[in-house]
């Protein structure tokens, strides 16, 4: 057993409470250990980040995989738009998603003499985030005032597809270049299944209201992400596209950068080590039979990371994410929209929420996206009046507390849970980087089923996986 | 139902008067008046879209000394004809459109059926669309289209642009052309068939 890990900390924006308020983090109380992800899984890849090296090794990883992407189409009186989303910004503290961006300007600059370089950074339903990204990170600066936040519902492009008219947001498309700046972090396996994952952004981040509407209320769970797909094979979206640049992540950190002027090339290589890797670590936590689940994390409550998977797929973590023969994980918009009005799912065959988390201490974690779901179906309590008094001014989340009771403190709140609750055994969604912060019972567990789910998900699982997506090793 | 417990106020000494408060606004309750927005309080729905998008920083959302409770009444209106409507717009009708309101088809089905015409009207009668701001504008829409209505864009407006495909309406050639890399189209049409066709657990609010 080890001593917890230190936790991403708490960062100052208009979605959270101030940072100061959060007088306590989950994984200082006592009995909280951590377990190294390589001691759970030791075929897991060696990461560049975090090293010794730091930052220096994402922007050396960039500059190395940028050189053997073709920019002799940029010419130097060109425009080009370096296309980010604020996901990028919650891995691993930020800063390596933002050298990344920094890199990729510095590059295209000195090699195609082009200087009118801007960086657009979409958003999920936080529409100043990466406004706030932006700033903290100095890329305002860098990339000479020419960095903005872009929103759903900004000025449109309507984009003609083989599937009809979708829309993009203009400002996206303003360029005569875009660069596709992403990473592979698998996050929200609830909505894209892993399908398309590298291809999702032109279909979410980069697009309208009208285009996210679709993937998320006409398609169906397991077509929708067919939206991304239609928009970025669209000749206005192939006529501008440079190239893809990748932050590839393992659930222990960042194991390279990854470029390609060829996106489906590297959607494979992005399937593959989100199935394998992510893969193993999500089956993992559906092995976990009862657990406290403390959500601290500068993100809102679906988003806040442990062992590099989101509190979201955790909740449904009682299913098998991958499985495309499944049609509805337990928790996505699909599913939660299935409800009818006795609070029951519409059809039997829909899953609970995943009935191992006995019930839910969020401690820290923002506001901007729909939570009211969670706090119905698994018991809430919120730590602290001022961030229930948040969530109660969030237009997205007005019934969110209905269901949750308020804490004073994070003490208090997990010694309620223990006692509610009845188990020991607790999982922190903190961002600890390399690592999972967790109770000593459940360390423990995790570490006596972790080789018996590797073996499952190389000899079962991952071949399954793959062919359903029709990615051959 | 959506309970509206804030406003949006402008400060006017900010406001520079580019109109993109006006643009995103989903209930459109922002005018202009010689050059600087100004906000109708009664119809404000307290999204903060305004708020969010302004350049200038000069729009608040300020709590309302008394919240407004919005919401449809669905037993004004014969219920078979709500699930008709549904029904052809392919919703359960006890489906929920709206994640942030929880706004359920029927109540929409019950505003335009009491004579909302747009996605706008239905935002400022149902609360539908003034939460997240983004992902029920397609159920407006279908659901609209099937009451035979084709609604207008609020005139240099930015709230919506256009009705998209669903799964039923994918041809057949992009459904082979793609059948191998994960995506299930014609599973998902089914499992969304038996969702429109689910039984009903409350008839109506009532």
């Amino acid at each position: 057993m080890h001593s917890p890990l230190v936790p991403i900390p708490p960062r100052a924006s208009q979605y959270g409470i101030e940072p100061e308020l959060v007088k306590t983090r989950v994984s200082e109380l006592p009995r909280m250990t951590s377990v190294l992800l390589k001691e759970l899984f030791p075929d897991l890849p060696e990461v560049i980040y975090p090293s010794s090296e730091g930052l220096d090794a994402i922007r050396k990883a960039s500059v190395a995989a940028l050189q053997k992407v073709d920019m002799s189409k940029i010419k130097p009186e060109h425009s080009v738009n370096i296309l980010a989303s604020h996901h990028g910004f919650t891995l691993l503290g930020g800063e390596p998603y933002a050298e990344l961006l920094r890199t990729i300007r510095d590059v295209v600059e000195a090699r195609t003499g082009c200087h009118n370089i801007r960086l657009r950074a979409g958003v999920g339903l936080r529409f100043r985030e990466t406004e706030e990204y932006i700033k903290r990170y100095g890329l305002d600066k860098d990339f000479n005032g020419k960095a903005i936040g872009v929103a759903p519902i900004d000025q449109g492009i309507a984009i003609e597809t083989e599937i009809g008219t979708l829309y993009g947001i203009k400002k996206v498309y303003d360029a005569d270049w875009i660069i596709h700046a992403h990473n592979s972090d698998v996050r929200e396996v609830h909505f894209h299944r892993q399908v398309d994952r590298a291809v999702k952004p032109f279909g979410m981040s980069y697009a309208r209201i009208e285009t996210r509407s679709t993937y998320h209320q006409n398609l169906g769970p397991r077509a929708a992400n067919f939206t991304a797909r239609a928009i970025f094979d669209s000749p206005f979206v192939q006529s501008k596209f440079a190239f893809a640049a990748f932050l590839t992540m393992a659930p222990n950190g960042i194991v390279g950068v990854d470029v390609d002027s060829n996106l489906y090339a590297l959607n494979d290589r992005v399937t593959e080590i989100g199935c394998r890797y992510y893969g193993k670590m999500m089956t993992l936590l559906g092995e976990i039979d009862e657990c406290i689940a403390a959500l601290d994390f500068p993100a809102p409550a679906v988003y806040v990371f442990s062992a590099g998977v989101i509190y979201a797929n955790f909740a449904g973590a009682n299913t098998d994410l991958y499985d495309l023969e499944l049609p509805l994980p337990a928790y996505t918009w699909y599913t939660e929209s299935f409800y009818g009005k006795l609070g029951r799912p519409l059809l039997d065959e829909i899953p609970p929420m995943n009935k191992a988390i006995k019930m839910t201490v969020h401690n820290y974690a923002w506001t901007g996206y729909p939570c009211a779901f969670f706090t119905e179906h698994i018991p809430t309590v919120v730590v602290g009046q001022e961030q229930a008094e948040l969530f109660n001014r969030d237009p997205q989340n007005l019934n969110y507390m209905k269901h949750a009771v308020v804490s004073e403190s994070t003490e208090d709140a997990m010694e309620f849970a223990y006692k509610a609750s009845g188990t020991r055994k607790v999982i922190v969604f903190d961002g600890a980087m390399g690592g999972i912060n967790v109770s000593e019972p459940l360390a423990e567990l995790l570490l006596k089923k972790a080789p018996e789910v590797s073996e499952r998900v190389e000899e079962t699982l991952l071949p399954k996986w793959l062919r359903q997506r029709g990615v051959r090793l | 139902m959506k309970v509206v417990n804030l406003l949006a106020v402008v400060e006017q000494d900010k406001c520079r008067g580019c109109r993109i408060c006006e643009f995103v606004c989903p209930v459109v309750a922002i005018k202009m008046e010689n050059r600087m927005a100004v906000i109708d309080n009664g119809r404000c729905r307290g999204c903060a879209a305004c708020e969010q998008r302004c350049p200038e920083y000069a729009i608040s959302m300020v709590k309302r000394e008394q919240p407004v409770f919005v919401k449809v009444d669905v037993s004004a209106v014969d219920y078979t004809q709500i699930e008709e409507l549904c029904t052809k717009a392919k919703f359960n009708p006890e489906q929920l459109i709206c994640y942030c309101t929880a706004t359920r088809a029927e109540e929409v089905a019950a505003a335009i059926l009491q004579g909302a015409e747009s996605p706008e009207e239905l935002s400022y009668l149902t609360g539908v669309r003034t939460g997240c701001k983004v992902e029920c504008i397609q159920p407006l829409l279908r659901l609209l289209a099937a009451a035979g209505i084709e609604p207008r864009r609020p005139k240099d407006g930015w709230q919506w642009y256009g009705k998209t495909v669903t799964v039923w309406e994918i041809p057949e050639e992009v459904k082979q052309k793609y059948a191998s890399r994960g995506f299930y189209f014609d599973e998902d049409i089914e499992l969304l068939n038996r969702i429109v066709e689910a039984p009903l657990q409350g008839r109506s609010d009532t």
